[in-house]
């Protein structure tokens, strides 16, 4: 494993330790330097308690890297790259389908829930003290709200559900409910119970499937890409709320990514298939690519964010597979370690793959390009 | 001037011995004095006469011919008066116009007085001339002033005989001749001639008014000229009448009152009866064609081989075999060999022995003309693969699942029925471990399950979008349960419940159904109303609208098999009233009011509007299953439990328009795909067999029917395959349900 030369610096006189480099590996964790600082102040100072460290690499913040994850259990829950359980969401009642963060500030984080009982909750979360508040309930779906997707300036987000409607709400959180009509004879005192934060109406209902919208994206600031069962990937633009182009399929569409640096869709569907698909074509059913090698429905898909010719997949027969669109014949490496469906996969922004699926396990895999290594 | 009178008497020509001239009409004689003749028998056309006239004798007749011939005259001189004697005839002319009548007596008297005149030459003939006299046969009185009495063949007068006896010597010779009684005048010749014996007998006979032939035998035996026996042809020529040409005026009016009452309508005229159709048997009517037939496909009989060199006594050195081709011959099948025997040489023809495969070469002829084929055998040389219909391939008919992509797990035991939601994002399924579990279609995973307590026969999910409701059957109740709550709008839930807690008061009449609301811990599992039956209820079906639900509860001898629940008005009521079969199936017509209801053997569909029975569908299947009804209405397909699957096309026959079977046992369900143009059976044999089912609204193409694939997964289970097979609504998938406690989704 390659180590890296580090410095470390501090204002605090408290925890100086020597200005030399220091020779530590490169994937080490905040936990891991922690305990390098606090074993080198030991050394200089015996009487010294042990503190968690923070540390900033050139004015930034090394994070730890939380993962939010939607169960069948109807609950959303923030875990740690290490498998920990930091925080349990609940406050669905029904099944959360799609969970999105929209943004992590120093101790506050926004979060975003999507269930089978037609509402989006937008969450507040507290890392300090580990309480997660429901700021807005999002209404408006007639149906199971399958997606969510939070744009990249983090102030809006679109929710596609079951009843073909893609919403796109505002993901500022206010004090005040959006008015909406209630039924007149319902109970007050039901729909005090019912009521989880305030209530949020969408900015704005872009229709034009036919079936449901399973998977949305934002590609940029302005134009939502969405997957839905009607076969069709069509990107609308959200400043005027048209549809630019639709791309025909054969299949229904589970799952759609796209990534920023080849500028390319994946799309997985009710076949075998990864399709690559160029959005920039006009209303036409280009298919640039297709990677096969599942032999059950596509579920999902996500492009590497910092490689232009990865993407994992995950599939209904149990396998996460890892593609190099180069070879498209084969993919690099078959993850088999769900005993059940795999429903859902990503990336962390350290080059993590992650999957879940319905054995009720959440796997992170580790990808270098000497090795593989896979984890719970 | 023409005179017409006629002469009086008629002349007897034969030669008679007295012909003395009586009366004398001697008229003209009295007319005209200048004239030169007087015939006492003829007239004569003036001019032409005689030159010298007088008159003899004329005077006994003067008299009475005076006022006869009076009339006669008159008429004549009116036309013509260029007599130049005209002033005797005044005087006649004036006492004829005094008497008008005598001068027609007289006109009818001259009219008998020519008749005979016509007469007076009939018995001319030539050959009777005397040729001693060449006068010919003219009255001889004509000669009577004259010396002679004609002319004989050298031209010479014949001068009269000299007859110079007076009445004296008459008497004399009459006393003193013995002859004379017999001895007669000749007229020609003015000789007098002794009659012959023969002649004086026949004058005798004559006179006697007998035939003047002696061998005439007047009393010979009569035969009929027209016998007495009534004959077919008549017997006379009479030409026909004339009314035989003109219309009747009779029958014509009898006419106009039968056209009158056809018209009317009172009397309908007989039918024409149609002798093209059969009435006589055209014995021949076959029988040229076929002969032709037979001439055209003659085949002549083999020719005998002719005789080549081989078979000479002598021949040819290079048609003799050598050892080897002798070898081989004899070592060849009889039927292999070339020639059926070996050429041989002879020096001459008196060392050929005598032909000792004589018997058989005629037998093997014989053969040959026995057993050739005299008729031409159209044998049609098809390849077999033309046989075959033409029908696309499965592949140009995508998209059809194709393959499995989820089992839906959890129940134990048989998996009866399956249901899918209109929406397509529920799945409901219910089976013998007495749950209904509500699966989610694109997770695999079930949501919601339902304790009813009981096997599980059929469930439906409402197919009105507006309703969130499904229907089970569990025993001899249906259950009306809601699904999931986020499994539909807000608004449809609350529409479903209001229709569900409406207080309704069951129709007055206590029907063999009791409508009761869930309560306690159904309520909480979602059961909201319970319908109890008289007898277990195997199939529960939705009408399209979602108010209506028929219920099934098979039963051979109760006319109470088939109940129509009406679910807004908490209403039941029975259609049939009579037992037809035990019902199997029953299915609501998804566009028009017909309800269909499949007995064993025979499908039924009722309009219920005019509740009557529209139309019955006779499939050949034993026992029917399942029954499924096209989308667009016009099509049925039935599944039986001896394999077949068949389709009926409801306006072209009751008959079914394909009968597929391609299951080896028992067809447990058929489904058609609500828009794809797909359908399906399940089977025990453990698969589910998609067919491509198009129905093109052209009435004139008949529906295409291409099976594409057989999709296998489920597990034979106590020898029971698929129990139930159904579509997704809006995707080519299909979901069977299998006795192994599986649901599979293909895709």
């Amino acid at each position: 494993m390659s180590q890296l030369q580090t410095r470390f610096f501090t204002e605090d006189k408290r925890y100086v330790v020597d200005d030399v480099p220091f020779s530590i590996p490169a994937g080490s964790e905040i936990q891991d330097l922690s305990n390098v600082i606090n074993k080198l102040l030991e050394a200089k100072n015996a009487s010294h308690k042990k503190v968690d460290f923070d540390f900033l690499v050139k004015g930034l913040f090394l994070r730890t890297t939380l993962i939010l994850t939607g169960s069948y259990d109807k609950t959303a829950r923030i875990w740690s790259v290490e498998g920990k359980a930091v925080l349990t969401v609940a406050g669905h009642t029904d099944v959360v389908k799609d969970v999105a963060w929209v943004k992590r500030e120093n101790l506050t984080s926004l979060l975003l829930t999507a269930s089978l009982d037609h509402t989006v909750i937008l969450w507040e979360w507290n890392s300090e003290k580990n309480k997660v508040k429901a700021r807005h309930c999002c209404r408006g779906h007639t149906g199971s709200v399958d997606t969510v997707a939070t744009d990249p300036t983090g102030t809006k987000f679109c929710s596609g559900s079951w009843d073909k409607m893609l919403k796109i709400w505002s993901a500022v959180p206010t004090d005040e409910a959006d008015e909406i009509e209630e039924p007149a004879d319902r109970p007050r005192k039901k729909q005090k119970t019912q009521q989880l934060g305030l209530t949020r109406t969408p900015i704005m209902t872009l229709s034009g499937h036919n079936e449901a919208v399973s998977s949305a994206l934002w590609i940029d600031s302005d134009e939502v890409c969405t997957a839905s069962w009607d076969h069709t990937i069509r990107i609308w633009d959200v400043e005027s709320g048209i549809m630019k182009t639709t791309l025909t399929g054969s299949k229904v569409f589970n799952s759609i990514s796209y990534s920023p640096l080849c500028r390319r869709l994946a799309s997985g569907s009710t076949d075998r298939h990864i399709r690559l698909w160029d959005p920039r074509t006009k209303d036409g059913a280009l298919v640039l690519l297709n990677l096969t090698s599942h032999t059950g429905w596509v579920t999902a898909v996500k492009w590497a964010p910092s490689n232009e010719h990865q993407l994992v997949s995950g599939s209904l027969d149990n396998l996460v597979k890892l593609w190099d669109t180069r070879s498209c014949k084969a993919p690099l490496y078959d993850l088999a370690a769900h005993e059940d469906k795999v429903f859902c996969a990503d990336w962390t922004e350290g080059g993590l793959m992650l999957s879940g699926g319905a054995d009720n396990k959440l796997y992170s895999y580790k990808y270098s390009p000497c090795q593989t290594d896979a984890g719970a | 001037m023409a005179a017409t009178t006629s002469s009086t008497s008629s002349s007897d020509p034969s030669p008679g011995p007295e012909p003395e001239p009586e009366s004398k009409p001697n008229r003209s004689s009295r007319k005209r004095r200048t004239e030169p003749v007087d015939n006492p028998e003829e007239e004569l056309v003036l001019g032409s006469a005689p030159a010298d006239a007088e008159d003899g004798d004329d005077g006994d007749s003067e008299d009475s011919e005076d006022s006869v011939y009076s009339g006669l005259e008159d008429s004549g001189s009116d036309s013509d008066d260029s007599d130049p004697e005209s002033g005797d005839e005044d005087r006649p002319e004036e006492t004829c116009k005094d008497e008008g009548d005598v001068a027609l007596d007289t006109e009818v008297q001259t009219e008998k007085n020519l008749e005979p005149q016509k007469d007076e030459y009939e018995q001319d003939s030539s050959d009777e001339e005397d040729i001693r006299n060449t006068v010919g046969n003219i009255p001889m009185e004509w000669y009577a002033d004259f010396p002679h009495i004609g002319y004989d063949l050298d031209g010479k007068k014949i001068l009269k005989p000299i007859r110079t006896k007076d009445e004296l010597d008459q008497f004399l010779n009459k006393m003193e001749d013995p002859d004379f009684w017999k001895t007669v005048q000749d007229k020609q010749t003015g000789q007098d001639m002794v009659l012959t014996e023969q002649q004086v007998a026949l004058v005798n006979r004559l006179q006697k008014g007998q035939f003047g032939d002696v061998n005439f035998n007047e009393h010979e035996p009569s035969v009929d000229f027209f016998t007495h026996e009534v004959m077919i042809h008549p017997v006379t020529n009479r030409p026909s009448d004339k009314r035989s040409f003109i219309p009747s005026l009779i029958e014509k009016e009898k006419v106009s009152k039968l056209v009158h009452a056809i018209k009317m309508g009172w009397i309908k005229p007989r039918r024409t009866q149609d002798d093209s159709r059969g009435r006589y048997y055209d014995l021949w009517a076959s029988e040229e064609q076929g002969k032709t037939r037979d001439m055209r496909m003659h085949v002549p009989a083999p020719r005998a081989a002719l005789p080549g060199h081989e078979e000479s006594y002598n021949p040819p050195p290079e048609y003799l075999m050598t050892d080897e081709e002798r070898a081989v011959w004899e070592q060849q099948d009889p039927i292999d060999r070339k020639l059926p025997f070996v050429p041989r040489k002879f020096s001459c023809l008196r060392h050929v022995p005598a032909f000792e495969r004589f018997i058989h070469e005629r037998f093997d002829r014989c053969l040959d003309l026995y057993l050739c084929p005299r008729q031409r055998k159209m044998r049609v040389n098809v390849n077999p693969e033309d046989l075959i219909p033409k029908l696309p391939r499965p592949r140009d008919l995508q998209p059809f699942p194709t393959t499995q992509a989820m089992i839906y797990r959890g129940h134990e035991g048989l998996v009866r029925t399956i249901s899918a939601s209109p929406s397509g994002q529920w799945l409901l399924s219910g089976g013998d471990d007495g749950t209904a579990r509500f699966w989610e279609v694109s997770s695999g995973r079930c949501l919601k399950k339902v304790e009813v307590g009981g096997a599980i026969k059929s469930a439906v999910w409402n197919p009105n979008h507006n309703l969130s409701l499904v229907a089970l059957s569990v025993g001899s109740v249906v259950l009306l349960v809601s699904p999931p709550s986020t499994a539909a709008d807000k608004q449809v839930v609350t529409a479903t419940e209001r229709l569900l807690s409406d207080e309704v008061e069951p129709a007055a009449g206590e029907g063999p159904v009791v409508w009761s609301n869930a309560e306690g811990e159904e309520l909480h599992q979602g059961i909201r109303m319970k319908i109890q039956h008289p007898k277990p209820v195997t199939q529960v079906t939705w009408h399209s609208k979602g108010d209506y639900l028929a219920a099934v509860m098979p039963d051979h001898s109760s006319h109470l098999q088939v109940l129509i629940h009406q679910v807004s008005k908490r209403r039941s009521q029975n259609p049939f009233s009579k037992n037809k079969g035990l019902v199997q199936s029953v299915a609501f017509h998804p566009i028009r009011p017909y309800f269909l209801l499949a007995t064993q053997r025979s499908v039924r569909i009722y309009n219920l509007l005019k509740q009557e029975l529209s139309k019955k569908l006779q499939g050949n299947a034993k026992w029917i299953s399942s029954l499924a009804v096209h989308p667009a209405g016009d099509n049925v397909i039935c599944g039986s439990y001896d394999c077949r699957l068949s389709w009926f096309d409801l306006d072209l026959s009751t008959k079914p328009y394909k009968t597929l079977r391609h299951h080896r046992k028992a067809v447990r369900s058929v489904a058609f795909h609500r828009s794809y143009p797909l359908f399906a059976s399940a089977s025990d044999d453990g698969s589910v067999i998609v067919c491509h089912g198009t129905v093109f609204s052209d009435l004139l193409q008949n529906p295409l029917i291409v099976p594409v694939k057989v999709l296998k997964g489920h597990v034979i289970t106590h020898d029971l395959g698929v129990l139930d097979v159904t579509f997704h609504p809006s995707q080519p998938w299909v979901f069977s349900s299998g006795a192994d406690g599986t649901i599979r989704l293909f895709t």
